[in-house]
């Protein structure tokens, strides 16, 4: 049944190709871990994503119950945290999740530093590397002050601050992200929607970009 | 497998659509392989992903634990006149808030202390493979790379950690305790309250100002509500005492003791100067009052 | 994805076969977990609504019993709403009266056609009446026209002279 529905499928689109080329692709000795156990270090590209998925999903549940107006983000992260089932968890995993997922990277990086994988023919895939951290921080800057509590406040006008220092455009920077002259309403939505909208969706352009490029250029040989 | 620019070697991509497929057996596309790299490869699936997935379950169950374990912080509401409030960016930031602290990184030099080093060190880091062009792969064939990389590095552990150290340090000499801490040690007495109280839970009843017309308030709204807060129910977080209620814990006498010489070794400070006798007197008289109403 | 139907259509040895069967089975089961793990919680999470206990009805004082006529008249009383995060006390309506035999009745004012609100005798005919679609209702709350069900009632308890309305539910009358 299951067989028929695919071959159906697969008389139209042709989708055979597209999976078994993920799917069957050989992956060498020296990035396996059961070969050499020195090879984990290629486990934190994969756990990276792997927790990025989980941001992801813990995030869009998350969004069920928060709302994101100065008078109600505390409360209702409070409540979905203390009064919902599992809220603790799910919003413990955002929390740690993000933390988390910045030290995979982190780590990530280090590996193709160290191993020079970022070398020819891979250099764009560095970069787009690179831009993704970039937008994971951006991630992480715009989801610390959503809770609306003292910390969220007064570390975003740490961040606020050392924006308006930036020479000549700095103010600009800071009103642009304020939403107006204070931290407040104009801030939480306009922090909220890059948080949820804007930075996921070029984060999720760029991992495609990465993805692909991966499959094209295969991982780098061994040393 | 070095792939400098003059690389003499072929370049196989795997995956390559300028690579021909050989179409012999059927429909099914020949897996791309990797006879360029020496050694055992295996399949990705299922051979290579179960593997991966196996570190993948480790850390996830690790990951649930830490969340079971720790919950996620929450202190108090945001509040932009809490002036006891020590602010900390998340720890990822931490390294950039400690390097604006420098004297070379803030006051007049502040663009450089932001665009100088930080922009320099992101841009080359962004760059690198194209200001790291040799073909060596090895990182201590390269040692300017390492060497920089290596450097900054331990710039990043020791701004971190000097960057904590300050806040530890911070919060213990002025004795205080993270708002998220506070706000989960109250909740667990609520709770525990409640469960002795037979599981229901005890609201706290705000207590009341008393005589808030009395003209001493003007004393008060000089003098006090710049730490004991303008509603004047302190600030748990910076462990300064609500006024409502103080009559309960302090007689007359001793409100005028504290307010003459301060508390605390000047956490409370001393208003003796400032104040005329009769104003603490009157002051006292009126913050004895502040019982509860019961 | 269906590994195992394409694995079927390759001529491979036997041994190795069962082998990678195997892998697959485990790899199958390794996802089923993280899945399971991942999902779980989230789930449990965006389903708590229809899980949550409900709250047991309370009562609430709206009338004194000598107040209600055999005349359906409109009571105002506040019910202590918690939604969510938000805490109220909206203002709810009911018509109250005392049938034939002296027992009390309160119907909703909500109609059952497109949940106006309706009100008594507006026509003068002793009827029930929505402004908005011209439903009517009998005394009872028995719909006459346009309207699929009769009016709703509110739940009602006599205690001590005062009456008591609790939740809205099916009307019972009609």
């Amino acid at each position: 049944m299951l067989k028929n529905v695919y071959n159906w499928i697969d008389e139209r689109l042709d989708i055979t190709p597209l999976w078994r080329d993920v799917a069957d692709h050989e992956v060498p000795e020296h990035v396996n871990p059961a070969h050499h156990f020195s090879a984990f270090v290629y486990c934190f590209g994969g756990l990276t994503f792997f927790i990025t998925v989980i941001q992801i999903l813990s995030g869009m549940f998350l969004t069920m119950y928060f709302v994101p107006d100065i008078l109600n983000a505390y409360k209702s992260v409070d409540y979905l945290q203390h009064k919902v089932a599992f809220g603790g968890i799910v919003r413990g995993m955002h929390h740690w999740g993000a933390s988390l997922v910045l030290v995979m990277m982190f780590l990530h990086t280090l590996r193709v530093f160290f191993t020079g994988s970022y070398k020819a023919p891979r250099e764009m895939n560095w970069v787009v590397g690179m831009l993704i951290f970039f937008i994971m921080l951006g991630l992480g800057f715009t989801g610390y002050l959503l809770p609306w509590d003292n910390k969220a406040y007064f570390a975003t006008k740490v961040g606020m601050q050392i924006a308006d220092a930036v020479p000549y455009v700095g103010p600009y920077i800071k009103q642009l992200l304020q939403g107006g002259d204070i931290i407040g309403a104009e801030t939480l939505t306009r922090f909220f929607a890059i948080h949820v909208f804007f930075l996921p969706g070029a984060l999720l352009a760029l991992l495609g970009a990465h993805f692909i490029m991966i499959r094209r250029q295969g991982i780098s040989g061994p040393l | 497998m070095a792939h400098g620019h003059k690389s003499n070697e072929k370049v196989i991509y795997v995956g390559d659509s300028r690579v021909k497929k050989p179409k012999s057996v059927g429909s099914d596309t020949i897996p791309p392989d990797y006879t360029a790299f020496p050694g055992k490869s295996e399949a990705f699936i299922p051979n290579f992903l179960l593997k991966e997935w196996m570190v993948g379950c480790v850390a996830l169950v690790g990951f649930l634990v830490l969340t079971i374990a720790e919950p996620a912080p929450l202190g108090y509401p945001a509040d932009p006149t809490n002036a006891a409030f020590i602010p900390m960016p998340d720890w990822y930031f931490l390294f950039m808030y400690q390097f604006l602290k420098y004297p070379y990184a803030s006051g007049d030099y502040v663009a450089f202390g932001i665009l100088g080093v930080p922009g320099i060190a992101f841009a080359a880091l962004l760059l690198a493979p194209f200001l790291d062009t040799g073909k060596e792969r090895r990182f201590y064939r390269r040692p300017i790379a390492s060497a920089l990389m290596l450097l900054s590095l331990f710039s990043l552990f020791y701004l971190t950690k000097v960057s904590w150290d300050h806040y530890e340090h911070e919060l213990e000499i002025t004795n205080t305790i993270p708002e998220h801490h506070v706000r989960e040690e109250k909740a667990r007495e609520a709770w525990e309250e409640a469960q002795a109280n037979g599981g229901v839970p005890v609201e706290e009843a705000v207590i009341p100002i008393v005589d808030e017309d009395d003209p001493v308030m003007e004393i008060v709204k000089a003098n006090c509500v710049g730490c004991h807060a303008t509603d004047l129910k302190g600030n748990e977080s910076a462990n300064v005492p609500a006024l409502r209620g103080v009559g309960d814990d302090h007689t007359k006498e001793e409100l005028v003791e504290i307010v003459t010489n301060g508390l605390g070794g000047g956490r409370m400070p001393a208003f003796g100067e400032n104040l005329s006798a009769e104003q603490i007197d009157q002051l006292a008289t009126w913050l004895a009052k502040q019982k509860k109403a019961e | 994805m269906s590994n195992h139907d394409q694995n079927a259509h390759r001529p491979v040895k036997r041994n190795e076969m069962s082998r990678r069967q195997f892998l697959s089975y485990t790899l199958g089961g390794a996802t089923a977990f993280m899945a399971a793990g991942v999902a779980l919680p989230m789930v449990r999470f965006a389903v708590d609504p229809i899980l949550k206990k409900k709250s047991g009805s309370t009562l609430i004082k709206v009338v004194e019993e000598s107040k209600v006529t055999n005349e359906p008249q409109e009571f105002k009383f506040k019910i202590h709403q918690i939604d969510g995060w938000y805490v109220s006390d909206p203002e709810q309506t009911a018509w109250i009266r005392k049938d034939e035999q002296g027992k009390y009745y309160a119907l909703s004012p909500v109609c059952k056609h497109l949940g106006c609100t309706i009100g008594w005798n507006t026509e003068k005919n002793n009827e029930y009446v929505c402004p908005c679609h011209g439903a009517h209702y009998t005394i009872e709350g028995k719909a006459l026209s346009v309207a699929p069900k009769p009016l709703d009632e509110y739940e009602l308890e006599v205690k001590e002279g005062w009456i008591y309305l609790g939740p809205i539910k099916e009307n019972t009358r009609v």
